[in-house]
């Protein structure tokens, strides 16, 4: 690692756990990018420097990569973004002169792994239903056509649910469980495709330290094949949530919801035109007024609520097979650190942190405070 | 006999980025619709932004300076809105021109420079009021009721948790540098907190604090322990962390919860029983006119526009406001008194070889070996 690494989408989950990571490491070559002040915020305990750059804009990008010759793309954002975003990203990487570009995409962007020993440079599916997937998919491929250029190497990394303290795919199953909306496919017997923060990480650090990264498609994961019902089951433990109250949801065919419905309207330009037209104070009412309606209120969060099935967690839990992992291990030599025991603890410590779990009564709120200060004192 | 009604207030603005934009312009727009006031200038050194607001004010003088505005015009209230290092200078400049101001919290960024304000403004006898906005919830206010009339008994004890991934548009990275914010989150949405806490339940007089910044960081996550006169209990806030947020105060005879996302309601349960939903009902004057035409806050926004009336009611009719100088300061002192006992906060998701590496390059670890 010779030059600086260039961390694109650093405000974001992954992103500001590589660079919480990186600092604890005590390493200095890590150059964050962000498009907006506002990111810097998520870091703002580290007080590392950042550099400004809109990934959207080669012109914008190029400044903020001098002088690094590797570039972590881990942007999320707007699916009708991700091409561009990804475009403009691999022109700036090379305009800068970096060796190696490691891309972030997905394994959804086959929709659920329907065969045994997938190919690591298996074409995406185009035709996905899900918009996210489906432009992935499309900066996959821009990409593709641009491994065989020698200036610079360009490494795809499929992983399948990024999971860990600070994921969605934590925080959603935990909350559902605790207010018994959560739901299990054809009682959980679909592959859970995890891929543990840390260990994607670990990954990342394999490719850049790697002297001559061979451009690729590569899938990652956490090392124990797991179901969606190992999952559910390890977190409902940890939380106290009662499987019994796990709703049974058929394999057979996927039946629309409301939330389903919900968020096709959003992804309507219209929608977002009319967003952006409304005043603030417009949208907080129209917000409060939905959330009421949808009885969405923090009170709810501990009732039994109704399983709503969103499209995109039915196909999830019917994923049949694992992504085989064995091309990135042989190529990078990467091992994984984080089990999927350790993985579960340290997700409910953060939930637990974050008050999800064992909600901090005022009776309780005395001995969890000053464990946790006597903790910070002692070490 | 009804008092004539009061002239049209002028108003100016220093500081016209984020806060002005996104807490005070659509308040201030209903204000001048109302013929309440009017904004008369915008002050900032950066074009853009005196540009981009002046489309909402088209009749605001612009100026790049406090020292350029007050030459010309004297405001009757100032809003000070500038980045929190520059809020003393600002409100001493507006205080000195005679104009009356409502100063963004935090206040100050250090308590001897609140104490200035405080003092500036007895002296000019000009209201210094502190935009806490919280405390204009009617949740806020009818729990205030409910504690003073003992609904939930004695020996109090309360926890606030409060927590998103930071999403304010800053324009610059001042909200992020100790020298130019004071702190972090603390600071920022402690300030809130630290203030309805002391109209609770009596300012903290002790605890402990504990947060997770480094040497050249200010804090994303904290956690502090709170002995107030009234009750005890603890604070949970975070810039980084999607904590559920929450305020739940228990007692001898009943306990009380409150959305912090939901200003008109609060449940209650007494002596075990059911929970029960309360809408709060508190209004505040809609307008200057002596008896005027209340309202309800029904949003945060809303708050806002009744605290800017508040504001002027006391300038124009010598009405208190709801946070005054002397309790912008007394928060100042509050969180300075923790920050001086900070100690490293344990953060779960960190490796025990993160978490070693955290503590020893705490920030109050350099403060300690240069003192």
């Amino acid at each position: 690692m010779g030059g600086g690494v260039a961390v694109l989408g650093a405000g974001g989950f992954v992103g500001s756990r590589l660079l919480e990571r990186a600092v604890h490491a005590g390493r200095r070559d890590i150059v964050p990018v962000v498009r907006g002040l506002r990111s810097v915020g998520r870091a703002a305990n580290l007080g590392v420097s950042y550099r400004l750059g809109d990934a959207s804009r080669p012109d914008s990008l190029k400044p903020a990569l001098a002088g690094c010759d590797a570039v972590v793309n881990l942007t999320t954002g707007d699916p009708g973004d991700i091409v561009r975003t990804t475009e403009s990203i691999y022109s700036a990487a090379l305009a800068a002169g970096a060796r190696v570009l490691i891309h972030l995409s997905s394994a959804s962007v086959y929709g659920p792994v329907e065969r045994p020993n997938l190919p690591d440079d298996a074409p995406p599916w185009l035709g996905h239903w899900m918009p996210y997937a489906r432009q992935k998919g499309r900066a996959e491929n821009f990409l593709r056509q641009r491994m065989a250029d020698p200036r610079l190497a360009i490494v795809v990394l499929r992983p399948g649910l990024i999971w860990g303290p600070g994921s969605p795919w934590v925080l959603g199953p935990a909350t559902d469980l605790l207010r018994g909306a959560a739901y299990l496919v054809d009682s959980g017997n679909g592959i859970c495709n995890l891929m543990y923060v840390d260990n994607l990480l670990r990954s990342i650090d394999a490719v850049l330290a790697h002297a001559a990264a061979p451009s690729g498609f590569y899938h990652v994961g956490d090392d124990e094949t797991r179901t969606w019902s190992d999952y559910y089951i390890a977190l409902a433990a940890g939380l106290g949530a009662d499987i019994a109250k796990i709703h049974a949801v058929p394999g057979d065919r996927f039946r629309a919801g409301p939330r389903d419905r919900i968020e096709e309207l959003k992804a309507l330009p219209m929608y977002r035109q009319l967003k952006d037209r409304l005043p603030i104070a417009a949208r907080a009412a129209m917000k409060l007024r939905v959330v009421r309606a949808l009885g969405g209120d923090r009170a709810a969060v501990t009732a039994n609520g109704n399983a709503v099935v969103t499209r995109e967690l039915w196909h999830l839990q019917t994923t049949r097979y694992p992504l085989p992992t064995g091309k990135f291990r042989a190529t990078f030599g990467h091992r994984n650190t984080v089990s999927f025991r350790s993985g579960v603890a340290a997700s409910l410590a953060w939930l637990r942190f974050i008050g999800v779990c064992e909600p901090e009564t005022p009776g309780k709120a005395a001995q969890a405070d000053s464990g946790a200060l006597a903790v910070g004192r002692g070490a | 006999m009804t008092q004539p009604p009061a002239a049209r207030a002028d108003i100016a603005i220093i500081g016209c980025g984020a806060a002005a934009e996104g807490l005070y312009r659509d308040a201030l727009k209903r204000l001048q619709s109302r013929g309440i006031a009017r904004v008369s200038a915008l002050v900032d050194p950066n074009p853009a932004r005196t540009a981009a607001l002046a489309r909402h004010f088209p009749s605001a003088r612009i100026f790049a300076t406090p020292a350029e505005a007050f030459a010309n015009i004297t405001p009757v209230l100032t809003i000070v809105a500038s980045p929190p290092s520059l809020h003393a200078q600002h409100a001493l400049d507006a205080l000195a021109a005679g104009s009356h101001v409502l100063c963004e919290k935090p206040m100050a960024v250090r308590a001897e420079e609140a104490e200035r304000m405080v003092t500036a403004a007895r002296l000019a006898r000009r209201v210094l009021a502190v935009g806490m906005t919280r405390r204009m919830y009617p949740s806020i206010v009818q729990t205030q009721a409910l504690l003073a009339e003992g609904a939930l008994g004695d020996r109090l004890r309360f926890a606030y948790r409060e927590g998103r991934v930071y999403d304010w548009p800053v324009s610059s990275d001042a909200a992020f540098r100790r020298a130019t914010a004071g702190g972090g989150v603390l600071m920022d949405i402690g300030s809130h907190v630290l203030d309805f806490l002391g109209a609770l339940f009596g300012p903290p007089t002790g605890g402990s604090y504990a947060d997770d910044a480094r040497a050249d960081g200010v804090e994303a996550n904290c956690r502090l322990e709170l002995a107030c006169p009234d009750a005890s209990g603890v604070v949970q806030l975070s810039w980084n962390q999607p904590l559920v947020t929450s305020f739940t105060i228990a007692g001898s005879a009943g306990e009380l919860t409150l959305d912090p996302g939901r200003i008109d309601a609060l449940r209650l349960r007494r002596d075990g029983g059911t929970w029960e939903t309360r809408m709060c009902v508190t209004t505040w004057p809609s307008d200057l006119e002596p008896r005027g035409r209340c309202g309800l806050p029904r949003s945060h926004p809303d708050c806002i526009y009744y605290q800017l009336v508040q504001v002027l009611r006391a300038a124009v009719h010598g009405e208190p406001v709801p946070v005054d100088g002397e309790k912008g300061l007394a928060v100042i002192r509050t969180i300075e008194s923790f920050y001086e006992r900070a100690t490293s906060l344990r953060l779960p998701w960190l490796t025990a070889a993160e978490q070693s590496e955290a503590d020893v390059h705490h920030w109050s670890q350099q403060r300690w070996a240069a003192a």
